[in-house]
């Protein structure tokens, strides 16, 4: 008798633990798409394809190029000379001056004024500021191949393709081989979302813009050139200025940081119908550096060892 | 033909290179923070190796040194991905090419250096920029 009621409960317990796991594995908001879902796909804005950012202020390689060139320029209302383009760079990573002196990440137009921070947080930027200045720091973790975090990653100058399946909008982004995963089926934000590079993105449309906001956002280079806390969300509005060109407007919000919300203006990205976003593995022959104080150097040993 | 180091040019015309339309070659993943931006150097020799590789290309160049031997200079260029948008290949520079290269010189003063535009004999100006080729 006692035995048989062992066998019974270990029953059970099998058949609990199986129902535990098939439970955990059933996604919590996720539906199968339906077909009306997906023949209301074709009514959204067409953001396919692969797109080159470029504009504004600093606009990494691809605006040094264009500016050198003049070959996109009339396009996206650009063309500043190369060398400003280049030599904004380091501001994308967070580091450089002041904060009211930058417009922003990589490439963006740049907000008309700066940041307007709490007393709190403006002493600690003026504090970081000061550390800079006595550390003198001439890179960051990016020179290791780490990627820059959101929105930074987003104004690099290598392309990105937009793909919009129901229910989900993925950023794929060629600079060191990131992913966005933007979910638009209602999901809200997450309460406490673990901090990542590029955080938790929800978006929904306004008519044909499509507003996304993300949180839980890791203290790594990410082009917000001021102190920021565990409170930031960044919005991005992405819309078609024309067929073959859309714009993200980009707002920081931190209601610790930021008395108001914070813009860090435009950036427009060029569609290249025949492009397809290429290999980008920053680890395949790296040899910048920088090192824990902050020194930059590069490495040119064994030049016949790299792989291809 | 001379191989020798050119030295150091100020920076009055370094910026007025750029401004006349030398090529910026923007390092995408980081700052130039290796290199001297203030300075350019000229360097002659002969491709010994193509680095087509990311997240940046590297060429190889002998450069003829005082012994009589050859010194390996490292010049770090744009990535291939950005290049082979705008017309460049991996065979574009191949072992045993001649070239002149003007770069940025690696502040550590070791033989190395960022790529801002280069000559081949012929007078074929190798730039990392210029319009995108496959619109």
């Amino acid at each position: 008798m006692e035995r048989a009621w062992r066998i019974a409960f270990g029953f059970l317990s099998i058949a609990l633990a199986f129902a535990f796991v098939a439970f955990a594995q059933v996604p919590k908001t996720r539906n199968t798409p339906t077909q009306a879902e997906w023949t209301a796909m074709a009514k959204l804005p067409d953001f396919s394809g692969v797109w080159e950012p470029g504009g504004g202020g600093g606009g990494g390689a691809g605006g040094g190029a264009r500016g050198a060139t003049g070959a996109a320029a009339p396009a996206d209302g650009r063309g500043a000379a190369p060398v400003a383009a280049g030599e904004t760079a380091p501001a994308a990573d967070g580091r450089g001056a002041a904060p009211a002196a930058r417009g922003g990440g990589r490439g963006n137009a740049g907000g008309a004024e700066g940041p307007s921070l709490t007393p709190e947080y403006a002493a600690k930027a003026q504090a970081e500021a000061q550390a800079r200045q006595a550390n003198r720091a001439e890179d960051n973790p990016t020179a290791n191949c780490l990627p820059p975090g959101v929105p930074a990653i987003m104004g690099q100058p290598y392309p990105i393709e937009i793909l919009l399946t129901p229910g989900k909008v993925t950023i794929v982004i060629e600079a060191y081989t990131q992913v966005r995963h933007i979910y638009t089926d209602g999901r809200p934000l997450p309460d406490d979302p673990d901090p990542t590079f590029h955080g938790t993105s929800v978006g929904r449309w306004e008519g044909d813009t499509l507003v996304v906001e993300s949180v839980g956002f890791a203290k790594v280079p990410r082009g917000i050139n001021f102190p920021y806390s565990d409170k930031l969300k960044v919005l991005e509005r992405f819309h078609l200025a024309d067929p073959n060109n859309l714009t993200i407007e980009t707002t920081i919000i931190d209601p610790e940081a930021l008395t108001k919300p914070y813009s860090m203006g435009s950036r427009n990205y060029r569609r290249y119908r025949n492009w397809t976003v290429a290999e980008y593995i920053c680890q395949e022959n790296n040899r910048n550096f920088v090192d824990p104080d902050g020194k930059a150097g590069i490495n040119l040993a064994n030049p016949l060892a790299s792989p291809k | 033909m001379k191989n020798r180091i050119k030295q150091a040019i100020c920076p009055v015309l370094l910026v007025a290179s750029l401004i006349a339309g030398g090529t910026v070659p923007a390092v995408a993943h980081h700052s130039f923070a290796a290199f001297d931006t203030t300075m350019q150097k000229v360097i002659s020799g002969t491709v010994k190796k193509v680095d087509w590789t990311n997240p940046h290309t590297w060429f190889w160049i002998d450069v003829p040194n005082d012994n009589g031997a050859n010194d390996t200079w490292g010049v770090e260029g744009i990535s291939p991905n950005f290049l082979a948008r705008r017309g460049w290949t991996r065979t574009t520079l191949k072992p045993g090419d001649k070239l002149t290269v003007t770069i940025r010189p690696a502040k550590d003063g070791g033989m190395g250096g960022m790529w801002i535009t280069a000559k081949r004999p012929n007078g074929e100006v190798l730039s990392m920029g210029g319009p995108v080729t496959n619109p």
